[in-house]
């Protein structure tokens, strides 16, 4: 897929040459390939997030198969970290990236499938630099409600995308995260270990939800 | 940077008056907001949203002006027009079925547009998270209200509270999910909000536009190619 998508573009890219065309108020290509990431991971999040006969543990599954794949889930557990990260031993940090994972997957199970929905519409994209960019969507709500503002921030090598931050309404997840983990090592005195033990207890409890 | 920073020197109190906030909301505001999302049809919340919005229409015009976005005052203007008229004391949004979406906008706003910085972290009474900047907005946006001066100028208190209380009763049953999961998510849920109050206004004030200088994750890249993390990330399949 992304191989065929490859070749179309370069096919473009050649043709717009040709032509001598190939001006800047035409989508780069990674923003273009960003745009057709974020439709396709719709489009798996309805087919296998919304199914009603899947059990929540099924669907629990599918999820953490689909945020590995999808999402910079070790560069958003750093990011959310923040300075305490280079505070953490190699064995705290691989305890938290484990229990980071399994909040994120417990916790947005259901929200992902309505965010990544049918409903959503891609409205434009921004190159924030070679590296990255902003996909501007929304998700139309029913009886005329005002629609939702989900942006998605992608990262990519060029032939990789993955995302690094959702941002709902203004709202960050990983700046979020970020103020509530830190706000919670602060209280631990500056300990990791502190936040990793309040992880443990808190994935638990939605785990047996 | 300053959306990372904590600029909370009133931490203990704050925290305080959240938790007097969030007692309020559980024995009060939530209720109510739970029962009226689930008595009231989507039809008649979606109207009485509309009703609101359209007697917010004045205060956001000023505020597009006083901004110097005349365009969107221009498009303020208009939608109040058409949903006063056509859509009937604004309970149809008419103006956004012909593609002309409105904008919020408030004194808050305008003051950082001049260049006013927002200041450390305040939880208000009842009002819930602010900031001074903020907080002068309230005061302003409430004094500049023209329905406000005309109830109170005809003596009739009960307007400004009657809407106020609906107000109140409108937003949060619009984010009763919405909490109910940052709660839930959330190790310290009073840092999850004061953060998310921070994103919202720089979110506002920027007119939903975001900026690329907001701190995020990145994969990591260095001038010379991806990092040996950046790699390993995207091998990670």
């Amino acid at each position: 897929m992304l191989k065929r998508r490859g070749f179309v573009s370069a096919l473009g890219g050649a043709v717009l040459l040709v032509l001598g065309a190939a001006t800047p108020t035409v989508a780069s290509s990674i923003e273009t390939e960003s745009s057709a990431f974020i439709t396709a991971l719709a489009k798996k999040a309805v087919n296998s997030l919304t199914s009603k006969d899947a059990a929540r543990d099924q669907r629990i599954d599918r999820f953490r198969t689909m945020f590995n794949e999808s999402f910079a889930v070790r560069s958003i557990g750093k990011f959310v970290l923040g300075r305490y990260w280079k505070k953490a031993s190699e064995d705290e940090r691989k305890e938290y990236l484990a229990l980071f994972e399994d909040l994120m997957v417990v916790s947005y199970v259901d929200r992902f499938a309505e965010y990544a929905g049918e409903s959503l519409s891609i409205k434009k994209t921004r190159g924030e630099n070679k590296s990255t960019v902003t996909v501007f969507s929304e998700i139309e709500r029913p009886g005329g409600a005002r629609a939702i503002r989900i942006n998605w921030r992608v990262g990519t090598n060029g032939t990789i995308y993955k995302i690094l931050d959702v941002v709902v309404e203004g709202t960050s997840m990983s700046s979020t995260l970020r103020s509530d983990f830190s706000s919670i090592v602060r209280r631990n005195g500056g300990k990791v270990a502190g936040l990793i033990e309040e992880l443990r207890t808190k994935t638990a409890e939605l785990k047996s939800e | 940077m300053e959306l990372l920073q904590v600029n909370d020197p009133m931490e203990p109190a704050n925290r305080g008056m959240f938790e007097v906030n969030r007692a309020l909301d559980n024995t009060i505001l939530k209720p109510v907001a739970t029962t009226y999302k689930a008595v009231a049809p989507d039809f008649v919340r979606t109207r009485i949203s509309n009703i609101l919005a359209n007697l917010r229409s004045p205060v956001i015009f000023a505020n597009d002006i006083l901004q110097g976005e005349f365009k969107r005052a221009a498009t303020t203007f208009l939608r109040f027009f058409i949903n006063s008229t056509i859509g009937v004391g604004g309970m149809n949004d008419i103006a956004s079925a012909l593609e002309i979406e409105g904008h919020d906008e408030d004194f808050g706003q305008t003051l950082a547009v001049w260049g006013v910085e927002e200041g450390p972290f305040v939880m208000l009474p009842l009002f819930g998270p602010s900031n001074p900047r903020d907080t002068v907005g309230l005061v302003v946006d409430f004094l500049i209200d023209p329905l406000r001066m005309w109830a109170s100028n005809t003596e009739r208190n009960f307007v400004p509270v009657l809407r106020a209380g609906t107000d109140a009763v409108d937003i949060r049953s619009e984010n009763l999910e919405d909490l109910d999961d940052l709660e839930k998510s959330s190790l310290d849920f009073y840092a999850a909000i004061r953060s998310l109050y921070r994103q919202r206004r720089a979110d506002a004030i920027s007119n939903g536009e975001g900026s690329a200088t907001v701190p995020a994750p990145s994969l990591g890249e260095l001038p010379g190619g991806p990092t040996l993390e950046a790699a390993e990330e995207l091998s990670r399949r």
